[in-house]
């Protein structure tokens, strides 16, 4: 009412000025009023404006952050780690979703024993370990992981019937799983991802391109729900690529089976199989024993997890013969028929050379050299070499340096440095011993052989792919060299026939019926520890690698394999008997597997004596 | 009080005076013709009301399709985990040891000769013979080999006929001393 009365016409000012006056005596004067009125909006407005101030000029950015936090979510689109398969797109190694079951040990302490029986009677995880995490590893933990990698169906199940059972504090993460569906088919080659990085093989040297990079979303919710015209933005997620091998599966199931057999019946303490098309390079089976699950890799000592066909130096003994006889044909030395005389014993320099078996003077062709794999008459004939000659075939053929098919640690061998070589160095490389090799370097050296003189860089990958040290690897980018001329291999086919001969040759086990097979044994001392504590040193321990490479249809070779079988302990292992058969059984199925039709052509009656 | 002459008079030149206003010529206002306001307001209205129910439907609708979205997506999170999972266990099945294991279990082998038939000449190629097992390598590793503790050498008691001994005591007292043997070797 009073304002109202302060608003009256000016019509009765006697009123105005009483009632004014009467009043102003309590409030003062309308112009104090003003001001004191101007000054609490002023200093209300200066208080808003500093505010704005501070929101607007010191630090917009958090702020604007902060409010778009109420209520965002950010998630991260997990990228899909590419698959690796064989060459019939056959999985070797998979990614499927997956979740981690995590808990809060704050809400789960309390039925920890009952949550723990629980989760150990589902999940594949020790009762006692997750009993401890659910009471919370360190005081005041809200935040333990219960178990990883469980595959997502499973992980949702399980939650589930704990919500149904009252139990409270566990959820869920995304965390992918990776499967070996096929186990220990060319673990050693795949290698396996472990609780959070992979471990050997291709996992490890390609992890940059198969991890691909993740994405992420951030959208606005409310009660749960996406906010249709909220802030969204997606950045896609891109998935690994996948990597595609040039093995065989089903080949290579075969493969380590019965070289698996093999080793376990001659007592051997390791053992390589390589199967590799002879035309392309490409690597069809690869196998190594023991081999581990990459599904269970924990139940396997470390050393069986690697590639021991690329990783392990071995002398190769007598199946080195088959490259410096080629090469000798080759620098125009001499021939298949070329005939020697060939003692029981060999004395040279610093040591006596023998061959394996007892026998005076004999007289041998090149082509009975190779077929009864003499020692002596290798020794003699590679006399005719220039000085270096040998070693630069060899390096021809690849030996010495690695074959970068894709693994990682891939040991090179060892070719010794010309500086070093000696006529002594010289005699045994001959041979095949002071040398050492890995096993894709010598089926590579040997596939010349079978590809006419042309060696192809074998390979593990179809296709093209990226290592993640840089190198591009695989059958696009792999190359050729012609290292001996077409003549000279077509000479050593034949003479490596004669190897499987029933009654000239070592290895008549070797045989595949209904192809002719052209191939070389090696029975090689092999470098082991001497001695105990500070005076261990490597030297020859007596035991052998037993080996066996050949290839066929001889005269149109479609596949080259080498197996070789490290210390066998049964008496009468050799190259022959032991890796002969293994050869044998490999050649056949593979043979069979890739319909190459059985060829009707007598084997070679190149002489051996003369 | 007037006369209605006087009267008359008065009125005359006013009549006049009107006729002459009249017959100038003056500016007058445009007419307006103003249109009627309640059309126009209800219409008006109307969009606005249309356009505010319009607008909450829409969002509505938006909202529920949001809803709908989410539990779709979550319903295809779970369609996809559950495909893969049994897309796994698919794969497990085709492991060519699972198939090598059903294989040999129905009696089957791996050839260890080929042969070819050439129908148009009907002739076969190759070595024909039946499949044998030798090819078929053995699917598991064999067991390792457990410690002497565990595995020990199997004990041989000779025992001589006893004359007196025979029946349920003879038979009780070889198993008792089988029983020593066996420690004694473990222990050793």
């Amino acid at each position: 009412m009073p304002r109202n009365r302060d608003r009256r016409p000016a019509g009765r000012p006697a009123t105005a000025v009483v009632t004014t006056a009467g009043r102003g005596s309590r409030r003062g004067s309308p112009q104090t009023r003003l001001r004191v009125g101007f000054v609490m909006i002023a200093m209300v407005l200066s208080l808003f404006g500093a505010r704005l101030v501070q929101l607007q000029g010191l630090d917009p950015g958090s702020y604007a952050a902060m409010a778009a936090a109420e209520g965002t979510v950010d998630v991260v689109l997990p990228a899909q780690r590419g698959d690796i398969l064989d060459r019939n797109g056959q999985p070797l190694a998979v990614s499927i979703d997956g979740l981690m079951i995590v808990g809060d040990p704050q809400m789960t302490e309390d039925k920890a024993p009952e949550i723990a029986r629980f989760l150990s009677q589902k999940l594949d995880v020790d009762y006692f370990a997750v009993l401890k995490r659910l009471r919370g590893l360190k005081e005041g933990s809200r935040f333990e992981y219960l178990a990883r990698h469980v595959p997502s169906t499973l992980a949702t199940d399980v939650i589930h019937e704990a919500e149904d059972r009252g139990y409270e504090g566990l959820s869920t993460r995304r965390d992918a799983v990776r499967t070996y569906p096929s186990h220990d088919i060319a673990a050693n080659l795949v290698g396996f991802v472990g609780t959070d990085q992979p471990y050997g093989g291709l996992e490890e040297v390609f992890d940059k391109a198969l991890s691909g990079k993740d994405g992420s979303e951030r959208y606005e919710v409310g009660a749960g729900n996406r906010i249709p015209l909220g802030d969204n933005t997606t950045v896609p997620a891109v998935d690994g690529q996948d990597l595609r091998t040039t093995i065989d599966r089903d080949l290579q199931w075969y493969t380590q089976r019965v070289l698996r057999q093999a080793r376990e019946a001659s007592g051997g303490s390791s053992a390589i199989a390589v199967i590799m098309d002879s035309r392309t390079g490409e690597v069809l089976a690869l196998a190594d024993d023991p081999t581990y699950d990459a599904d269970a890799p924990g139940e396997s000592p470390v050393k069986d997890r690697r590639a021991r066909s690329l990783n392990l130096a071995y002398e190769p003994g007598s199946v080195e013969k088959v490259l410096t006889l080629s090469a000798l044909i080759d620098a125009g030395k001499v021939n298949a028929r070329t005939e020697l005389l060939v003692p029981g014993e060999l004395h040279r320099q610093d040591r006596v050379i023998h061959d394996h078996w007892e026998h005076g003077l004999i007289k041998l062709t090149l082509a009975g050299v190779l077929a009864k794999s003499s020692n002596v008459g290798t020794v003699l004939a590679s006399d005719r070499f220039e000085p270096g000659q040998l070693r630069a075939y060899l390096a021809q053929f690849g030996l010495g340096q690695p074959t970068n098919v894709g693994l990682g640690a891939e040991s090179r061998g060892n070719l010794p440095d010309p500086s070093v070589w000696n006529s002594q160095i010289g005699d045994r490389i001959a041979f095949g011993q002071s040398l050492a090799v890995n096993a894709m370097q010598m089926t590579a050296a040997v596939n010349t052989i079978a590809n006419h003189g042309l060696r192809v860089d074998p390979t593990l990958i179809q296709g093209q792919a990226r290592r993640d040290d840089g190198m591009e690897i695989g059958t696009d980018v792999s190359s050729t060299r012609q290292v001996i001329s077409k003549e000279a291999a077509r000479q050593m086919t034949l003479m490596m026939e004669r190897t499987v001969d029933p009654e000239d040759g070592v290895a008549p086990k070797a045989q595949v019926p209904g192809y002719v097979v052209a191939g070389k044994t090696g029975t090689a001392q092999r470098v082991g520890t001497c001695g105990t504590g500070a005076a261990k040193h490597s030297c020859y321990d007596g035991t052998n690698t037993v080996s066996f490479a050949g290839f066929a249809p001889a005269q149109n070779p479609r596949f080259t394999i080498y197996v070789v079988i490290q210390a066998p302990t049964i008496a009468g292992a050799g190259g022959g008997a032991t890796a002969g058969p293994v050869f044998s059984k490999l050649m056949a199925y593979a043979l069979q597997r890739y319909g190459v039709p059985p060829i009707e052509k007598k084997q070679t009656r190149l002489p051996v004596e003369w | 009080m007037s006369t209605p002459a006087l009267q008359l008079r008065e009125r005359l030149p006013r009549l006049a005076d009107e006729a002459l206003d009249r017959a100038r010529l003056t500016v007058v206002p445009r007419r307006r013709v103003r249109a009627a306001r309640m059309p126009f307001v209800t219409l008006v209205s109307l969009i606005l009301l249309g356009g505010v129910v319009g607008l909450l439907c829409f969002n509505t609708q938006m909202q529920q399709a949001s809803f709908a979205a989410t539990q779709l997506e979550a319903q295809s999170d779970n369609l996809a985990a559950r495909e893969q999972t049994l897309h796994d266990d698919l794969q497990q099945l085709r492991d060519p040891q699972e198939l090598a294991r059903r294989a040999q279990a129905a009696g089957m082998v791996v050839p260890q000769t080929s042969c070819t038939l050439r129908l148009a000449a009907a002739t076969t190629q190759g070595t024909c013979a039946p499949a044998t097992a030798d090819s078929t390598p053995p699917l598991d590793p064999r067991p390792p080999r457990k410690p002497a503790v565990l595995d020990p050498d199997p004990v041989v008691v000779v025992v001589p006929p006893a004359a007196g001994a025979q029946g349920q005591g003879g038979r009780h007292d070889q198993g008792g001393r089988g029983h020593e043997g066996h420690h004694d070797t473990a222990r050793g």
